[in-house]
């Protein structure tokens, strides 16, 4: 009898070390039951592993133009066929994949660090720096993101780093935005009340109480922000005003292909394509990871 | 003040500095890099004389806030400047093309709030069915399809195809079924699900269940009762995705050649034709202000439970 008592406290003790854990693996379990979730994840997985290996994935270089070959159907040696410069489609959506989630985590960066300081700013301090940077925000965000992006990006030229600073600069309202908010229902909570009441410093709150509760919303805001940092630079380089060729971007295949779409549909179709698969991995990531953090909102 | 007063005039005083600090914005987007305004206007082979031209002309050779006054002081006359490339005044311009961009988007407004209402409605009705889940899984769909390639897309299918429709310009009135649907199906996403969530929690409240039990009919129930109530929030997401819009609809032109105010403005912007840029940039956030404004003013009449407090 005792034997087994014995055994019984060992769990017991055991569960208690996995406790600090259980909250995540309750949310990683979620996650991994939405069927949709973990497609969106393989994509993105999928998109990755092209965007590292891309020159092991293809014999064909993603500038070298063909002038014999030039707009080919899709066949053995061209899966996707080739281009107006005889270029290897499949190769240059490859190499695309590298500029795209590079505008995309550099986009997230820029405008996540500023809307993040800007939100932590307003929510803390509240009054005249609240009431500043919210009318700020409410100004950018009377433009349309993609028209004033475009007006910038006109201005500064083309090229990556601009249509980063373009997006950017009407981007981080949104996190400006919701970081403000959480934090102010962080700031109204109870434990947090709880936690000054017995004593504790205000640094300990926020390394504590705060900045873990935060957290989740970080996590779901990147996932809501990439698939709109994804299509709006695809729109810019769609539009002439993006990255610029020769660069293989999806968004200025989509628009070189649109001149041959009677003789070469497989350019616009396929380049589209590649930009639809992967905002909706990250969709679907973002939707199950909102679902597996606040299972209250569903059903 | 009674709070709804109060409620008032800190709303109008908010779109007073929202609307100036849209004016400053599309001012100040030419002086954004440190190059000089005329040159990045005219080119970087324009003769001295065009460029001293160009500057007396649009006032750069004084300093910021006096041109900005002068910018200012001419729009509030009706003036929107004179164009570059077209040399012709920008209300004219504007004028010409307006009609286009209004037909387009309004047609891909009531495409998106129609289909998004009833299959939000639908899904909160079949809750946890094959539809609720379709529902759920042709909205992520749609948000994840950029508008440009549907639109080619479309008109690789039914123009260039099936020739169901013209595949460019302004034809006939078939030519703004494909561009309206690029731009609505993708809005669409945006009420569906916001609508199903509002009806779900429409039809979880007491007078709901009141009314059924009551035992007036079901579908009454929905239409009188439910309905009414959930279609409010759908109020404040149209100003909220107005802006979108708008901005979907500047590319859509560009994919089928609509001569609207959104070729115009990719145009523009790459001759470098400033005073239209900052013309249309203007005209389009000045209506944003306002549509939200006016989606504050219907939402507390139609419901005037609303707080009016903060």
């Amino acid at each position: 009898m005792s034997e087994v008592n014995v055994e019984e406290i060992k769990m017991e003790l055991a569960n208690l070390k996995n406790k600090k854990s259980s909250q995540l693996s309750l949310v990683w379990k979620r996650f991994k039951s939405n069927r949709l979730a973990l497609l969106g994840f393989v994509f993105v997985m999928i998109i990755i592993f092209i965007a590292i290996f891309a020159p092991f994935l293809t014999p064909y270089k993603p500038y070298a133009t063909d002038p014999s070959n030039r707009l080919m159907g899709p066949s053995r040696t061209h899966l996707l066929g080739t281009d107006s410069l005889g270029r290897d489609v499949l190769t240059r959506l490859f190499y695309g994949s590298r500029i795209a989630l590079q505008i995309g985590v550099l986009i997230i960066l820029f405008e996540g660090f500023i809307g993040i300081m800007m939100g932590v700013l307003s929510g803390f301090f509240g009054g005249v720096i609240d009431s500043i940077i919210m009318r700020l925000v409410d100004i950018l965000r009377s433009f349309p993101v993609i028209i004033l992006a475009m007006a910038i990006a006109g201005i500064m030229g083309q090229g990556i780093y601009n249509v980063v600073i373009a997006l950017g600069i009407v981007g981080w309202t949104t996190y400006a935005r919701m970081v403000r908010s959480k934090i102010l229902s962080i700031k109204e909570a109870d434990y947090i009340e709880a936690g000054y009441s017995i004593g504790e410093s205000t640094y300990s709150i926020i390394t504590r109480y705060i900045v873990p509760n935060a957290i989740p919303t970080a996590i779901v805001m990147i996932s809501i922000m990439m698939p709109t940092a994804l299509i709006a630079s695809a729109t810019l380089s769609f539009l002439g005003l993006g990255v610029q060729p020769p660069t293989p971007s999806w968004g200025s295949m989509v628009a070189a292909g649109r001149n041959y779409l009677l003789q070469a549909p497989w350019i616009s179709t396929s380049a589209g394509f590649f930009i639809m698969f992967t905002v909706l991995g990250f969709n679907f990531i973002g939707d199950g990871l909102r679902d597996a953090l606040d299972p209250t909102t569903k059903h | 003040m009674s709070n709804r007063k109060k409620y008032w005039t800190n709303k109008i005083i908010r779109t007073i500095i929202t609307a100036i600090g849209v004016t400053l914005i599309a001012f100040l987007i030419l002086h954004l890099t440190p190059g000089d305004p005329a040159r990045i206007m005219l080119g970087s082979y324009a003769s001295e004389e065009n460029l001293e031209a160009v500057r007396e002309k649009y006032n750069l050779n004084e300093p910021l806030y006096i041109q900005y006054w002068a910018w200012i002081s001419s729009l509030a006359k009706g003036d929107l400047g004179t164009s570059i490339r077209y040399n012709r005044s920008v209300n004219t311009l504007i004028k010409d093309r307006i009609g286009p961009t209004l037909v387009l988007t309004l047609t891909g407004l009531i495409i998106s709030v129609v289909l998004g209402v009833v299959m939000g409605i639908l899904a909160a009705l079949k809750r946890n069915s094959w539809l609720d889940y379709l529902t759920t899984v042709q909205a992520i769909f749609w948000i994840s399809i950029p508008s440009f390639w549907l639109g080619i897309l479309f008109l690789y299918i039914f123009g260039l195809q099936l020739r169901w429709v013209p595949i460019a310009g302004m034809v006939s009135y078939t030519s703004v079924i494909l561009p309206a649907l690029s731009l609505g199906l993708r809005q669409e996403a945006w009420f569906a699900r916001p609508m199903r969530a509002e009806m779900l929690e429409v039809l979880n409240q007491e007078y709901i269940r009141a009314a059924k039990a009551k035992g007036l009919k079901y579908y009454i129930v929905v239409t009188k009762h439910a309905l009414r109530n959930a279609l409010i929030p759908i109020i404040t997401m149209l100003a909220l995705r107005l802006p979108w819009i708008i901005g979907g609809s500047v590319v859509i032109e560009v994919v089928f050649s609509w001569g609207g105010i959104g070729s115009l403005l990719v145009n523009s912007v790459k001759a470098r034709d400033y005073p239209v840029v900052q013309a249309i940039l203007l005209l389009i956030s000045i209506a944003v202000v306002l549509a939200n404004l006016f989606a504050d003013i219907i939402y507390t009449w139609v419901d005037p439970r609303i707080r009016t407090e903060g």
